[in-house]
C-alpha cells in the first residue's frame, strides 16, 4: 500500500473473529486512516490489504441498506457512517465486534434472517407515502410520493436491548415499531404485539432509541403501541366496535 | 467478547451499564430497587408478626431497629421506594405518550427528589434515634 | 418466508398463560395506587412519634380508628399484587419454559393468597390486642 499522506492517524483494530468449530478470539491490526473516514473504510482496508479471510456484511455504504452494524468499543454503531473522529483518538484502539443478539455466521457478520422475517409478519412497510406540512401545518400524505421509510433494519436496537439478551422470543425494538409504523393493526398482528413477547416485554431502557442510526425513535412507537393496545383491549372489554 | 445468542444465563448483562444511556441506568435501578423491595417485603411480613406475640417482643425488635446500623439499613428502603415510585411515574407517563422525549430529564429529576428524601428521612431518623 | 400475520404460530406458543394488556395495566395501576399510600406509611412509621418507629402499644392504638385497619388491608393486597406481578415479569423476561411458567403461575397465585391471608389475621390480631 502506498504511502497517503492524508492518512494521518493510526488506529489499532481489535477485531473478533469467529468461524465455524473454532472457538472466537481477536485479532490485532494496525491501520492508517484519515480520521473523517468512516469505520467501514478501516474494516474494508483491513480485509483488502491485511486479511482477505475477515467476513463482514456491507453494501450501500451510505446509511440505507442497515447491512454494517457493528459493535464498536461496546457501542452499536453503523460503521458507514462513523467516522474515526467520533469514537477515538490518534493512537487509540477501536475493539470491533459483530451485534449482539443475533447469531454469528463468521466473524463481524451475523443472521439477521429472524430479525427480517418478523419485520414482514408484522406488516412493516418498507416503502410509505411522503408527507407535506400545509400552509396551516397540518401534516398531510401524498399517495404519489412514495419514500423508504425509516427503518432500515439495521438491528442495532435489537442488539442493545437488554431484554433481547435474555429472550430470543422477544420480537425486539425494530419489529414492535414496525407493527406501529402502518397506524393500525390486523387481528394477527394484535395477538403478536399484545403478548408476552411483544410489547409488555419492553421496560423503557430507551437503549434502542438512542443506538437507532435512522430516527426510528423505536421506544417512543412502542410506547405508543402500548397504549394503543390497552385502549384497544379496554375497548373490547366494554363492547365498544373499533372503527376499521 | 459479545454474547451472540440471546439466553436466560445472559441475565447479568441487565446490570450492565457500560457504553450503555441515562435510559439504561434507569432501567438498572428500577429492576435493582424491585428486587430489593420484593426481598424486603418478604421479611417485613415475617417481621410484623411479633406484634401478634405481644408488647415485649415486638418493642425488643423495634429497640434494635433504632439501632444506626437498621437505620442505614431503613435507608436503603426509603431511597429505593423513592426510586422504584417515582421512575415507575415516569414509565406510566412515558407508556401513555406523555414526555417520552425528555425521559432523560425525568430520570434526572427522579433522581434528585429520592435524593433530597433520602436525606430529609436521614436527618429525621437519626435525629430521633439520638432521642431528638 | 413468513406470511404476513403468520408470526404467531411459528415463534409462540398458545399453551401459556403469559403477559398482555389487563396484567401489564394491572402491574402499573397497583403500583400507581401505591405511591400516595407507601409514602404516607413511611412518613407516618418514622418521622411522626418521637423516637421514631411505632412501639407495639401506638400500633394497636393507630389500628383502633375506623378506616386503619380496611386501609391497610387494601395497601397489602395492592403491594402484594405489584411485587409479584413485578417479579413474574422480571422472569419472563428469561423465558422460561411452559412448565416452569406454569410453576412460577400457580407458585405465585398461592404465595399472594397466603400473604393476604397472613396479612388479615395479623390485623385481626393487632384489633383483639386494643
Amino acid at each position: 500500500m502506498t504511502e497517503n499522506k492524508k492518512y494521518t492517524w493510526n488506529i489499532i483494530f481489535k477485531i473478533f473473529r469467529k468461524k465455524a468449530g473454532q472457538p472466537a478470539h481477536y485479532d490485532q491490526f494496525d491501520v492508517a486512516v484519515n480520521p473523517d473516514e468512516y469505520i467501514l473504510d478501516g474494516i474494508e482496508r483491513i480485509w483488502a490489504y491485511q486479511d482477505r479471510s475477515l467476513v463482514f456484511s456491507h453494501a450501500c455504504h451510505h446509511s440505507t441498506c442497515g447491512a454494517c452494524g457493528m459493535l464498536v468499543n461496546g457501542e452499536e454503531k453503523l460503521t458507514c457512517i462513523t467516522t474515526f473522529r467520533s469514537v477515538t483518538r490518534n493512537g487509540g484502539t477501536l475493539r470491533i465486534e459483530p451485534l449482539r443478539n443475533f447469531p454469528v455466521i463468521s466473524d463481524l457478520a451475523v443472521d439477521m434472517t429472524g430479525m427480517f422475517e418478523r419485520m414482514h409478519a408484522v406488516s412493516h412497510r418498507p416503502v410509505i407515502a411522503d408527507t407535506f406540512e400545509t400552509s396551516r401545518g397540518r401534516k398531510k400524505e401524498r399517495e404519489d410520493l412514495l419514500r423508504l421509510a425509516d427503518c432500515i433494519e439495521c438491528g442495532l436496537c435489537i442488539s442493545a436491548c437488554p431484554i433481547s439478551a435474555t429472550s430470543a422470543d422477544y420480537i425486539g425494538p425494530a419489529v414492535l415499531a414496525g407493527a406501529q409504523q402502518p397506524g393500525t393493526f390486523g387481528e394477527n398482528v394484535l395477538n403478536i404485539v399484545d403478548s408476552e413477547d411483544g410489547a409488555w416485554r419492553c421496560h423503557s431502557a430507551y437503549e434502542c432509541t438512542r443506538v437507532c442510526p435512522s430516527n426510528v425513535d423505536p421506544a417512543w412507537r412502542i410506547m405508543d403501541l402500548r397504549k394503543k393496545l390497552v385502549l384497544t383491549r379496554v375497548k373490547r372489554m366494554m363492547g365498544i366496535k373499533e372503527k376499521t | 467478547m459479545s454474547e451472540q445468542t440471546p439466553k436466560a444465563v445472559n441475565w447479568m448483562k441487565w446490570f450492565d451499564p457500560r457504553s450503555r444511556g441515562v435510559g439504561m441506568w434507569a432501567f438498572i435501578i428500577n429492576r435493582l430497587s424491585g428486587l430489593g423491595l420484593v426481598l424486603y417485603l418478604v421479611l417485613h411480613l415475617i417481621m410484623l408478626g411479633k406484634l401478634a406475640k405481644g408488647p415485649q417482643a415486638y418493642d425488643q425488635f423495634i429497640a434494635m431497629m433504632k439501632t444506626p446500623f437498621w437505620i442505614a439499613g431503613e435507608l436503603l428502603v426509603v431511597a429505593a421506594v423513592f426510586i422504584h415510585g417515582l421512575n415507575g411515574v415516569r414509565i406510566i407517563l412515558t407508556s401513555f405518550g406523555i414526555g417520552g422525549d425528555r425521559q432523560k430529564q425525568l430520570f434526572l429529576i427522579i433522581m434528585l427528589v429520592a435524593g433530597a428524601a433520602v436525606i430529609f428521612f436521614a436527618w429525621k431518623m437519626f435525629a430521633h434515634a439520638g432521642g431528638g | 418466508m413468513l406470511e404476513e400475520g403468520s408470526l404467531k404460530d411459528h415463534f409462540q406458543s398458545s399453551d401459556r398463560f403469559g403477559e398482555g394488556a389487563i396484567l401489564w395495566f394491572s402491574k402499573i395501576l397497583s403500583g400507581f395506587l401505591l405511591i400516595a399510600v407507601l409514602v404516607i406509611h413511611l412518613v407516618v412509621n418514622h418521622l411522626v412519634v418521637s423516637g421514631g418507629l411505632l412501639s407495639h402499644q401506638q400500633i394497636v392504638s393507630y389500628y383502633q380508628m375506623a378506616f386503619i385497619p380496611a386501609m391497610e388491608i387494601i395497601f397489602l393486597i395492592v403491594v402484594v399484587t405489584h411485587a409479584l406481578l413485578g417479579l413474574r415479569s422480571v422472569l419472563l423476561d428469561l423465558k422460561p419454559s411452559n412448565k416452569l411458567l406454569r410453576v412460577v403461575n400457580i407458585s405465585f397465585v398461592l404465595i399472594g393468597l397466603a400473604a393476604i391471608t397472613y396479612g388479615i389475621w395479623l390485623v385481626v390480631a393487632i384489633l383483639n390486642q386494643g
